[in-house]
């Protein structure tokens, strides 16, 4: 597990990735284009959260059934959102 | 306890055995540094599962006689249209706290009660994962209610019902102290649930007697499994909902303020997706109740026990794709009502195939009408009409017609209390196995048939007045029969429950002693060791691998095939489901061990004498001091009101105390950390499907799931108020992404310090741990500055959390991350402390579990970041 030039690799990535999304704002896309920036940006900030739960917290090691708790929550949590948010529509 | 029932079921002459039993159970020196039962020091000291199970049971029984006078207040009031006996703001605190009281601390801590005592003794499992923080559960779930007691001193407690809908629950509708503090207790209350619900999953998933696979797991311990599941997942949804309510009534943030633009829907939404579950988690445990109970007394096994265990992990999962059947009279629109209405017609379909499980079984089987089957098959009857009536309500336009009417409450009541009743007959059923005495059957009988008759007439007239409108004291003169008939009912419930109390409290002393299994067809594991049973629980490791239940010798516990078989200790159960092969046609067939005498004191004879010559102590004083900490903190803390404290001694008052109450939990929480205890993994065990995630591990990471709804509620909070508002009229707090983005970059880089730490502590480097750590701390503290530095110059330009909804949003979210970042903190300052003192090298498991939190705050930081800053 203990990898260090892959655990630099991936820190390197994510800095590389934070400073990418500002730079969408700063070169006007969510001023001209709001959604795709929206979609750009949340998709960034999707890699990098992958990232860091992958190889920082070794899901990628453990058990598949560790993800499959995570993401039970994360479903729940989804469901939540979507249903409450859709049903003022 | 006595000295007398203490040495009944260990089968030895009392007289050679002057040591006093501690636990009831065991004899000589297996006390594991406790007191004996009989010092008041014993139970604020205990960590074991049984005896933290009776204190659940005791304390929970305290809180129904407290709901229960309320409840007859209530029925008092009704007794004319207007009512006499109280005024209207007494009558709305009455019937509030009596809601609160009896769904979250009778009737979930009753359950779980049982769930402490029985459970690890039905999975062969010597206790819980985390004794202490078993502990802890009860400590807080104690300091909770007490908390809610302290609440009618300040003014007036909570008003605005159990179910706290917006906007009645801010100050402006409930402005009194006593209101804060309800709302506090109720959160320490869930916070007192999620140290469980952890627990109890690490155990079940990790702690299984070998050969005990989920499919033969006993019914009991499934419904208590799955109801564990929804807690986590229900509750953390609750947390983020009195998090944000606390937040608006104590600092004066603006969610449910009814100008904002999710206001009261937001309340509806995050409240009723904890609500529904919460509706399953409190019958659940009745339901694994009812089937243990008519397996023992229909001398079979259930009838279609897989379907039956299918068809709750199908409710489980259908429980939280209904919570909207609770608002068709709001504004939600008419396809999502459908879709609910689908759903919630749907989650009754599971429910009749358990329903007529348990018919046919009683058909199938010989029923034996002793006082836990009269219990257990009355609950199921008033079950069936409680579950019929609720469908009623979830068709759409009936509900337009009956929502906020007594047909709700007779419904809820005959779903709810359906469960006491089931319970009830858990308690009479278990009673024996916990005292080691036999409760009278003669007065079991005559509660039965006053509950029976009182509970009946109580509810059953609320159906037919069911036009009277829920939670106020007037109704039409011509319904007045139907209430009279409903308070004279509350009472008979009430005089039952009288003589349940006389019923135990005598038998706890005079009761006939049992000598392990008093039940002719009992086969679950909890019956194939005295009663009650020892500390240590059994007398051997426990396994199925051969089929059957056996202990086999602890020293063989290497993962290998036992070597083994302890003599005298085998219990021929078919399977794990307690179930005989036959059918349970035959009578008992040393099919439990009790009456084998001293099983403790043989084995220390034995291979156990070894592993029991230097006992690790399992006391442990600080759950208790962290409760006694968190109950003078929310003391404190009620006392804030739009974020500021009332002024003079008051004022004082609430600040010293919320003070004290910090400091006093940290110490505690500290000294637990440092504190030695003993509670080793299981070397050999089921784990599915865990195997190869360690006991603590896997606590952190479920606790983390739970976090993740905690977030993910308080982002799909965001989410819902932005969207109300219009998403992109929205006005984002900071003027610029930079502080956001210094903060990101700081983060990532702990997080990359943190990584180097565990890489550090694995390989042996202090050098490297010790720089690694320090760093985190560093970075973390640099983050918490900048925040401060961004957060002034808001304050100093007049943006606060209570100036906007975005405002509120924005300081709310990024402050409860705020919050996990200081908690980290806290954290690294201990790891820094002890890995100073040479801890971690080569033991790199607690860096490696307080990363996995670290990260955790890091990747939600990842979605704060460009949703608050940026978009």
């Amino acid at each position: 597990m203990a990898n260090t030039r892959l655990y630099t690799a991936i820190f390197v990535a994510l800095f590389v990735l934070a400073t990418a999304q500002v730079a969408v704002e700063i070169a006007g896309f969510v001023e001209s284009t709001y959604w795709v920036a929206f979609g750009g940006i949340m998709l960034l900030s999707l890699v990098k959260a992958l990232a860091v739960a992958g190889y920082y917290q070794h899901l990628v090691y453990e058990p598949r059934s560790v993800t499959y708790l995570l993401g039970l929550g994360l479903l729940a949590a989804l469901a939540l959102t979507i249903a409450a948010s859709y049903s003022i529509t | 306890m006595s000295d007398e029932r203490d040495t009944a079921g260990s089968g030895t002459d009392p007289d050679a055995d002057p040591a006093p039993r501690p636990d009831g159970g065991s004899a000589h020196a297996h006390d594991h540094g406790l007191p004996p039962a009989s010092s008041v020091r014993r139970w604020f000291l205990t960590t074991n599962h049984k005896d933290i199970g009776i204190l659940y049971v005791v304390t929970s029984l305290f809180f129904l006689v407290f709901g229960g006078v309320l409840a007859l207040l209530i029925r008092m009031q009704m007794w004319e249209p207007g009512g006499a006996v109280m005024s209207g703001l007494a009558y709305n605190q009455t019937v509030s706290t009596h809601g609160l009281i009896m769904v979250f601390w009778f009737l979930s801590p009753f359950a779980f009660g049982f769930a402490n005592y029985v459970v690890p003794l039905q999975i062969g499992a010597d206790d819980l994962a985390f004794p202490r923080l078993n502990a802890l559960s009860y400590w807080l779930y104690l300091a909770s209610g007490v908390l809610l007691g302290v609440s009618f001193f300040q003014g007036a407690t909570f008003a605005g019902g159990w179910t706290m809908y917006a906007p009645l629950n801010i100050p402006l509708y409930t402005p009194q102290v006593g209101a804060s503090t309800a709302v506090l207790a109720l959160l320490l209350f869930v916070v007192s649930v999620t140290v469980s619900s952890v627990n109890f999953l690490t155990t079940m998933h990790r702690m299984r007697a070998k050969g005990l696979t989920l499919r033969r797991l006993p019914l009991f311990t499934w419904s208590i499994l799955l109801t564990v599941w929804m807690m986590l997942f229900a509750f953390a949804a609750l947390l983020a909902a009195l998090m944000i309510l606390s937040a608006d009534r104590l600092l004066g943030t603006m969610y449910f303020a009814t100008e904002s633009p999710g206001g009261s829907m937001l309340w509806t939404h995050l409240f009723w997706f904890f609500g529904h579950p919460e509706v399953y988690i409190v019958f659940f445990p009745a339901l694994g109740a009812m089937a243990e109970i008519f397996q023992t007394f229909t001398g079979r096994r259930l009838v279609g026990r897989k379907w039956f265990i299918a068809a709750m992990v199908l409710v489980a999962l259908q429980s939280f794709i209904v919570w909207m059947h609770h608002m068709f009279l709001t504004s939600i629109n008419l396809p999502i009502k459908t879709l609910f209405m689908a759903t919630t017609i749907g989650i009754s379909l599971p429910f009749d195939l358990m329903v007529f499980a348990l018919i046919y079984t009683m058909l199938k089987g010989r029923i034996r009408f002793k006082t836990p089957f009269l219990f257990a098959f009355g609950g199921l009857v008033v079950f069936i009409l409680g579950g019929i009536t609720g469908v009623f309500l979830g068709a759409v336009v009936l509900d337009y017609e009956m929502r906020g009417t007594y047909w709700v409450v007779a419904h809820f009541h005959y779903v709810m209390v359906g469960g006491v009743t089931a319970l009830v007959g858990g308690l009479y059923y278990w009673f024996p196995k916990i005292t080691g005495r036999m409760y009278d059957e003669f007065l079991g009988k005559v509660q039965f048939g006053l509950y029976f008759l009182g509970f009946n007439l109580l509810y059953f007239p609320m159906f037919v007045a069911w036009e009277t409108p829920r939670r106020v004291f007037d109704y039409p003169p011509e319904l007045l029969p139907w209430h009279r008939a409903a308070t004279v009912g509350g009472f008979l419930l009430g005089i039952s429950f009288l003589v349940m109390f006389y019923n135990l409290y005598t038998s706890l002393w005079n009761g006939e002693e049992v000598e392990g299994n008093p039940w002719e067809f009992g086969h679950t594991a909890e019956w194939a060791v005295p009663s009650p049973p020892p500390l240590e629980n059994f007398p051997g490791r426990a396994s199925y691998e051969r089929g059957f239940l056996d202990f086999v010798d602890r020293m063989t516990a290497d993962g290998g095939e036992p070597e083994e078989e302890a003599d005298g200790y085998r219990s021929p159960l078919s399977d794990g489901t307690g179930a005989r092969p036959d059918g349970g046609s035959s009578t008992p067939d040393g099919g439990v061990v009790t009456g084998t005498g001293g099983l403790p004191a043989e084995r220390e004879e034995g291979g156990m004498a070894v592993s029991h010559a230097e006992e690790p102590s399992h006391a442990s004083i600080w759950p208790f001091v962290t409760g006694v900490g968190a109950f003078l903190t929310l003391v404190g803390l009620s006392g804030v009101q739009g974020g500021s404290l009332p002024g003079g001694i008051a004022g004082g008052f609430y600040l010293g105390t919320a003070l004290a109450g910090g400091l006093v939990t940290l110490g505690a929480l500290f000294a637990m950390g440092y504190e030695s205890f003993h509670a080793p993994e299981m070397a050999v065990a089921e784990r599915w499907p865990f195997a190869g995630v360690e006991n603590t591990k896997l606590g952190v990471w479920i606790f983390l799931a739970s976090d993740v709804v905690l977030f993910g509620a308080f982002i799909g909070s965001y989410v819902f108020v932005r969207f109300a508002y219009g998403w992109t009229e929205w006005h984002i707090v900071p003027h610029n992404s930079l502080p956001g983005l210094i903060n990101t970059y700081l983060l990532l880089t702990s997080s990359f310090t943190v990584i180097l730490a565990m890489v550090a502590a694995e390989h042996g480097s202090r050098k490297g741990l010790l720089a690694s750590l320090t760093a985190t701390l560093l970075l973390g503290i640099g983050f918490l500055v900048n925040k401060g530095i961004e957060w002034a110059e808001l304050l100093h330009e007049g943006i606060w959390v209570d100036s906007s909804i975005s405002a509120s949003t924005f300081f709310l979210t990024t402050g409860l991350h705020g919050a996990h970042v200081l908690a980290g903190l806290v954290i690294t300052v201990y790891l820094i402390w002890r890995a100073w003192g040479g801890a971690y090298l080569g033991e790199e498991g607690p860096i490696e579990y307080f990363g996995l939190y670290w990260h955790f705050v890091d990747i939600v930081w990842l979605f704060l970041f460009p949703l608050f800053y940026i978009l």
